[in-house]
């Protein structure tokens, strides 16, 4: 079911806009489903250009060329693109939720019709939201032992996948969860909402990894709620699609929440890969540590934002946002766009970007131990990557979460 | 005659437009510990990187051999492997690349050039430990980050360590002893005498005669305005020490 609203968008031209292929099967594919808010939406503004600030370097009118069919049922199932030993896994292909193996203590596993998400200004959101036909819901009633995996999946011939995921995380538990986005080797779009609340100290570490084919378009929107106390971490890969952006939505709504939202562009020749973070800290004394970094070789394109909102009560906020990146050719591209928007005026906020190539210093150090070159770039590839893997304490995740790093270091241009 | 390990024939380079090396020759035969001590600003760490293979140098005319063979045409990896080790004056801090990591990498990357097989982890930690004890390493230290927060000592120390673990044919030591306080320095002369053998040619470059006390040359040279000016024993280092640069080189001081 749909969940916006009919509000009217503003006309801000006269004339509505020439619509591409992508957007002309968007809006069938939203009439279709009887959607008639959501086409009309994109009928009037189109897809975000670069014109739309939050869009500025991912202009998906351009860069979306073609929505590929609205998914049906899978029949057959890629090999998983990650395996997480002892894990307890979960999983969603073409949308729709398969049956799982007896949970874990602690974990309730249940269905929700619609999406999950809350409505924004987001074209993503917004179609997430209408064409999610069910989510998959995870009440954790405390702790959790093993780490939790959903393998979210977009199977068969090109498709149009959207699913959704909503996590509850009761007061004084703590889970490890990762999602998997991979999938056929086929030009679908995936649309991928999840919305996580977190009780009262709560610790919670959320990692994305997509892992989605060359040819597909991987899309991805995770809304965070975090109560009093409450701990976050989370670490978002893109690393699969030749396009891919995923959109982090975290919300401090309770004092002493934090976050350590973090994330990886691995991006590789014609790639584009974007994570665009949209902070809010809701009340006193909140804190919070982005820290995103990209990778970009070839005419690779990495794109970073991220914006903090300090809302005018929300005294005593600590936040600094930061992005590094490293250029491994000439030609790639490494954007990054911070957006500070404060109310409050007693908070300690920041942002910092730095991008570079590898330290010519150290690879001659490395070298001149004997450590062919393509190795000492691994070897400081891996190092300047170590800060957003260290942290994940799970051995075996943290051997997986390593594998795909590797993976893509060997991958070559 | 035997090969010497090292042997450099009128040895010119420049950076950008600036000639720095200006004709240098030495040969240190197999066994042979030659000290050189210069200005600042002579070219001696120059004469080291570009000995090592470092890219920003041009290097306009000359030949070196290390053990008969073309040095100059071999990457710095090659380099390595073919038995030429580099203490960096400066060493170079690494963030993210763990000191273990890095030490079994450079071993098992040589062991790999010469066609042996790769270190297994017990023999490893074995080896790191003893050259660690020898040379008061703390093994806790080489958890941390390659270099990253080791004091001055302990990075010149890390240094010897290396060569220790790397067992080159041909160590260039440049100013190992600078930053180390007074029991550092017999620590480390002790680490770096124990490596004295006949197959093994060291090259010291240093600032203090005090060095050469410990770790006692068969050669001094002195190096000024990019090429060697002077020759001679270990009492050459003596005189220096007394008289200065200005009788050797003829520049004020
Ligand atoms: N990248 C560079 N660009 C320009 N000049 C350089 C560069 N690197 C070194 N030089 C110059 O080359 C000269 C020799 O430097 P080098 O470091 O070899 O001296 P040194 O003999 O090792 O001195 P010290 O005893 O102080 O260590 C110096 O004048 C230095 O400024
Ligand atoms: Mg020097």
């Amino acid at each position: 079911m749909p969940t916006s609203t009919a509000r009217q968008p503003k006309m801000r031209q006269t004339m509505p806009v020439r619509l591409n292929a992508a957007e002309e099967t968007l809006i069938a594919q939203l009439k279709a489903i009887g959607a008639n808010a959501e086409a009309e939406r994109i009928t009037v503004a189109g897809l975000p250009t670069r014109r739309v600030e939050s869009y500025h370097y991912t202009d998906l009118k351009m860069l979306l060329k073609a929505i590929p069919p609205q998914a049906a049922a899978a029949n057959e199932a890629s090999a998983p693109a990650l395996r997480v030993a002892g894990a307890y896994q979960l999983m969603i292909a073409n949308g729709v939720i398969q049956s799982a193996s007896t949970a874990p203590a602690g974990v309730i596993v249940g269905k929700a019709e619609g999406g999950v998400l809350s409505t924004r200004d987001d074209v993503l959101v917004h179609l997430n939201g209408a064409f999610a036909k069910e989510s998959l819901t995870l009440t954790l009633e405390s702790s959790v032992d093993p780490v939790i995996q959903i393998d979210r999946r977009a199977e068969g011939a090109a498709a149009h996948v959207t699913d959704s995921v909503k996590v509850f995380v009761a007061d004084n538990a703590s889970a490890v969860i990762i999602e998997t986005f991979s999938g056929s080797d086929a030009a679908h779009v995936g649309n991928h909402g999840t919305y996580m609340a977190l009780g009262k100290n709560a610790v919670v570490t959320h990692i994305t990894v997509d892992l989605s084919a060359r040819a597909a378009t991987h899309f991805a929107s995770n809304e965070y709620h975090l109560a009093d106390g409450a701990k976050l971490r989370t670490l978002v890969i893109n690393a699969g699609a030749g396009l891919s952006r995923t959109q982090l939505f975290p919300r401090y709504e309770g004092a002493g929440a934090h976050g350590d939202i973090t994330g990886l562009n691995l991006v590789s020749d014609g790639q584009h890969a974007d994570i665009t973070m949209d902070a809010l800290h809701a009340v006193p004394g909140t804190t919070s540590q982005p820290l995103f970094k990209s990778i970009a070789r070839g005419h690779g394109k990495a794109v970073v934002q991220g914006k903090l909102v300090v809302a005018r009560d929300a005294q005593k906020t600590d936040a600094k946002f930061m992005h590094q990146g490293l250029m491994l050719s000439d030609e790639a591209e490494i954007l990054s766009k911070p957006e500070l928007e404060i109310y409050a005026d007693d908070v300690v906020c920041g942002h910092g970007s730095t991008c570079g190539k590898l330290d010519e210093d150290s690879m001659f150090y490395l070298m001149s131990r004997g450590i062919p070159k393509e190795e000492a770039e691994t070897m400081l590839v891996r190092g300047f990557l170590e800060e957003l893997v260290d942290p994940i304490e799970d051995e075996a995740l943290a051997e997986a979460l390593h594998g795909i790093i590797d993976g893509w270091l060997l991958g070559g241009k | 005659m035997t090969t010497p390990i090292l042997e450099i024939r009128n040895l010119h380079a420049r950076i950008e437009d600036r000639e720095i090396l200006k004709g240098v020759n030495l040969t240190i035969p197999a066994g042979e510990v030659h000290a050189v001590m210069g200005r600042n600003g002579s070219g001696k760490s120059t004469l080291s990187y570009v000995l090592a293979g470092k890219e920003d140098y041009e290097i306009t005319e000359g030949e070196v051999l290390l053990d008969g063979q073309d040095l100059l045409a071999m990457e710095p990896f090659e380099r390595a492997s073919a038995g030429l080790f580099l203490a960096f004056q400066y060493p170079i801090e690494i963030p993210g690349v763990a000191t273990m990591t890095f030490l079994k990498a450079a071993m098992n990357a040589q062991r790999k050039a010469r066609g042996e097989g790769e270190m297994t982890t017990p023999d490893f930690m074995r080896a790191v430990k003893q050259a660690g004890t020898e040379l008061n390493i703390d093994t806790e230290m080489l958890k941390r980050p390659l270099n990253v927060g080791f004091s001055g000592g302990e990075k010149k120390r890390a240094e010897v360590l290396q060569m220790a673990l790397l067992q080159p044919k041909m160590c260039i030591l440049d100013e190992t002893d600078s930053g180390l306080d007074i029991d550092a320095l017999q620590v480390v002369s002790k680490g770096v005498n124990a490596l004295r053998s006949a197959g093994r040619s060291m090259l010291v470059i240093t600032h203090y005669q005090r060095l050469l006390n410990h770790i006692v040359p068969d050669v001094v040279h002195v190096f000024s305005d990019g090429k060697i000016v002077e020759s001679g024993d270990k009492d050459l280092a003596l005189q220096l020490e007394a008289k200065g640069y200005a009788d050797f080189d003829g520049a004020a001081a």
